[in-house]
């Protein structure tokens, strides 16, 4: 086998084989770890392309592990969770993970995941394609040298700030991005708490480019988290 | 004091009298007039303990012994000297002074006697009623001390105060006691729940892969045999549900403040019905949310809420029917409803309390509903249900502002 290398972070077995059996039948390799001194070793020795992580393992904190890979990997971190572990998923996103899976999940969605952080890796580290200032996702083809957004061939209108919104959304199509990092990358760092504002703006957003804003279909919010722009 | 006792008090006092004329007759001779009258005092004093009337007639007997006996002329109640009649005069006031201070000193001695008396039974109540350790016990003592000192109104009234307090007393204990031992059974049912939901949520996850790898690997499955793993992924799925509601009503039971800010409620909206979108699968779905109108609320929870109601009203009403979402603003709260043309609702108000299910035979905890209650009371709001014009139920949720509407954001369009 030939596929990229994901290394497994899971101190429950039942679990940690599923993520394997799952990864393996889609073509990638994988390696496995059930404790954090494991991780470790197993990260530095096979130079995985993107991490599958249990924040809550036996040995310690999974996000000492995050913070440490962080020091010298790039590679995509997607963290495991639970659905009222809100807070945890924050962290770990502010901290450098990529994206996270919320326990219960299925093979499409950890499938969806890891090729949208592999994607967003690969695009990373090949300007060209990030200089391209045309994004086109689901109908929407955003045009970031004139700053025009186009919704199913009709021109939408929207406000500097709301651009700049699924502007930021779209570079990182598929992958969440958190409240702060929103805030951050579209007012500036004084204003990462204001996350009204944020959500105020996406609402405005959302009326102009949803077909119903209501039950969006691309502008998805991702509760206590922050928002992800869909891409399939 | 009794009648034999009285006559003998006034026979004290003529004896006495008897007693100090006998010695002055048989001083005579040997001491002077007023030595002679001087002995009529002890006479008095003595009679006066007797109580003011004795002492009365002992200074009245006196004053007439005296004349009688040794004042000249003797053996005639006839005065010579003038000057006798102030020895009289004082004799008499002496006496009737005398008299009345004895007799006043015993009123007070038996006055606090009786108080005395009194305080021990109050005290002897007292530590009969602190030692009870029920309602009964003090009744008991109460009614067995009050026999003792029956008359004394003083102290009747003193026992029902006391036992009024001892039953106060032992009220409030009771109620402390019960309060420890609700929250502590609320503890242990916490822990419980959610160490229980967690070492549940670790199988199930495991479970839901599995039958989804199970189900990705199945090119050439047969139909029964997709469907069956698509009813262990959605069951799993529905588990997983039920173990978040218990979970929120343990954090919402506990007491953890929402964390509240400031969200458009269209927003939660559309989350909660993308995350049901199976669920609600063909269904009209009729959203109403005026231009940005916001909620303060803690959004997780809310969508918890939401995610609840919409569920529910899923569950119990016909596939196919509509269910309409609907948000209005008040001047100092948000109102969010949730309309279905469902059989309505028969339980009232119960409906929100724990483990009570619809009619329906649909299936469920009965715990959505509950959640959803405490979870808008953790709001310091509310939720009630009423039947809908037309047919079927409307849930209404609200939920007060808590901190004034924050001014609407300007818009950055140029």
């Amino acid at each position: 086998m030939t596929g990229e290398l994901i290394l497994v972070v899971e101190d429950e077995a039942p679990m940690r084989r599923f993520l394997c059996t799952a990864l393996a039948s889609h073509g990638f390799r994988v390696a496995e770890a059930g404790t954090l001194a494991q991780a470790e070793r197993a990260a530095t020795e096979h130079r995985p392309a993107a991490v599958l992580l249990d924040l809550g393992m036996p040995d310690g904190d999974g996000l000492d592990l995050l913070r440490r890979l962080r020091e010298w990997s790039t590679a995509p971190v997607i963290v495991l969770s639970a659905r009222d572990r809100e807070d945890d998923k924050v962290v770990a996103l502010d901290a450098g993970a990529d994206d996270y899976l919320t326990k219960p999940f299925g093979t499409s969605e950890l499938l969806a995941r890891i090729r949208v952080a592999l994607r967003h890796a690969r695009e990373h580290g090949r300007p060209s394609e990030a200089d391209d200032p045309i994004l086109a996702v689901g109908p929407m083809r955003i045009d970031q040298a004139r700053h025009e957004v186009i919704v199913d061939g009709e021109l939408v209108h929207l406000t500097p700030i709301e651009f700049r919104l699924l502007a930021l959304l779209a570079r990182h199509a598929g992958k969440v991005l958190t409240h702060r990092q929103l805030l951050h990358d579209v007012w500036g760092p004084r204003d990462t708490h204001q996350t009204h504002y944020l959500r105020v703006h996406m609402a405005a957003l959302r009326r102009k480019v949803e077909a119903d804003p209501a039950r969006p279909r691309w502008l998805m919010t991702e509760a206590g988290v922050g928002y992800r722009l869909k891409d399939e | 004091m009794n009648g034999s006792s009285r006559l003998r008090s006034y026979a004290i006092a003529a004896l006495g009298v008897a007693l100090a004329t006998l010695a002055g007759e048989l001083a005579d001779g040997r001491v002077t007039l007023a030595d002679q009258a001087m002995l009529y005092l002890p006479a008095i004093l003595v009679a006066a303990l007797g109580g003011r009337g004795p002492s009365l007639v002992a200074a009245a007997l006196s004053v007439a012994a005296f004349d009688f006996f040794f004042v000249p002329p003797r053996l005639t109640f006839a005065v010579n000297d003038a000057r006798s009649l102030i020895t009289f005069a004082v004799m008499f006031g002496v006496g009737t002074a005398i008299g009345s201070l004895v007799a006043r000193l015993r009123t007070a001695e038996a006055a606090s006697r009786e108080r005395e008396r009194r305080t021990a039974a109050l005290l002897a109540f007292t530590r009969d009623a602190a030692a009870a350790s029920e309602v009964g016990e003090v009744l008991d003592a109460a009614r067995r001390h009050v026999t003792e000192l029956r008359d004394d109104q003083a102290f009747v009234d003193a026992v029902g105060h006391q036992a009024a307090v001892a039953v106060g007393r032992l009220e409030l204990a009771s109620a402390a006691r019960e309060a420890a031992l609700r929250a502590k059974a609320e503890e242990l049912r916490s822990t419980l729940l959610s160490s229980v939901s967690h070492d549940l949520r670790t199988p199930l996850a495991a479970i839901t892969g599995m039958a989804t790898s199970l189900r990705d690997l199945a090119g050439d499955r047969s139909a029964e045999e997709r469907e069956a793993l698509d009813t262990i992924v959605e069951e799993a799925q529905r588990l997983s549900r039920i173990l978040t509601n218990l979970l929120s009503i343990t954090k919402v039971e506990s007491g953890a403040e929402p964390r509240r800010e400031w969200v458009p409620l269209e927003e939660i909206i559309g989350s909660a019905l993308t995350r049901l979108e199976r669920e609600l699968g063909g269904r009209e779905i009729g959203v109403d949310v005026p231009d940005g109108a916001l909620a303060h609320v803690d959004p997780i929870l809310v969508e918890q809420l939401l995610l609840n109601l919409l569920e529910n009203a899923a569950k119990h009403t016909p596939p196919g029917t509509s269910i309409d979402v609907r948000v209005s603003r008040q001047p100092d709260r948000a109102v969010l409803e949730i309309a279905d043309r469902g059989p309505g609702v028969t339980a009232g108000a119960r409906v929100f309390d724990k483990f009570v299910r619809g009619k329906t035979s649909a299936p469920g905890a009965g715990l959505g509903l509950a959640v959803c209650r405490g979870i808008a009371v953790a709001h310091h709001g509310g939720i009630d249900v009423a039947a809908r014009d037309g047919g079927g139920a409307t849930f209404a949720v609200w939920f007060p502002d808590e901190e004034p509407l924050p001014e609407p954001i300007e818009s950055d369009a140029p």
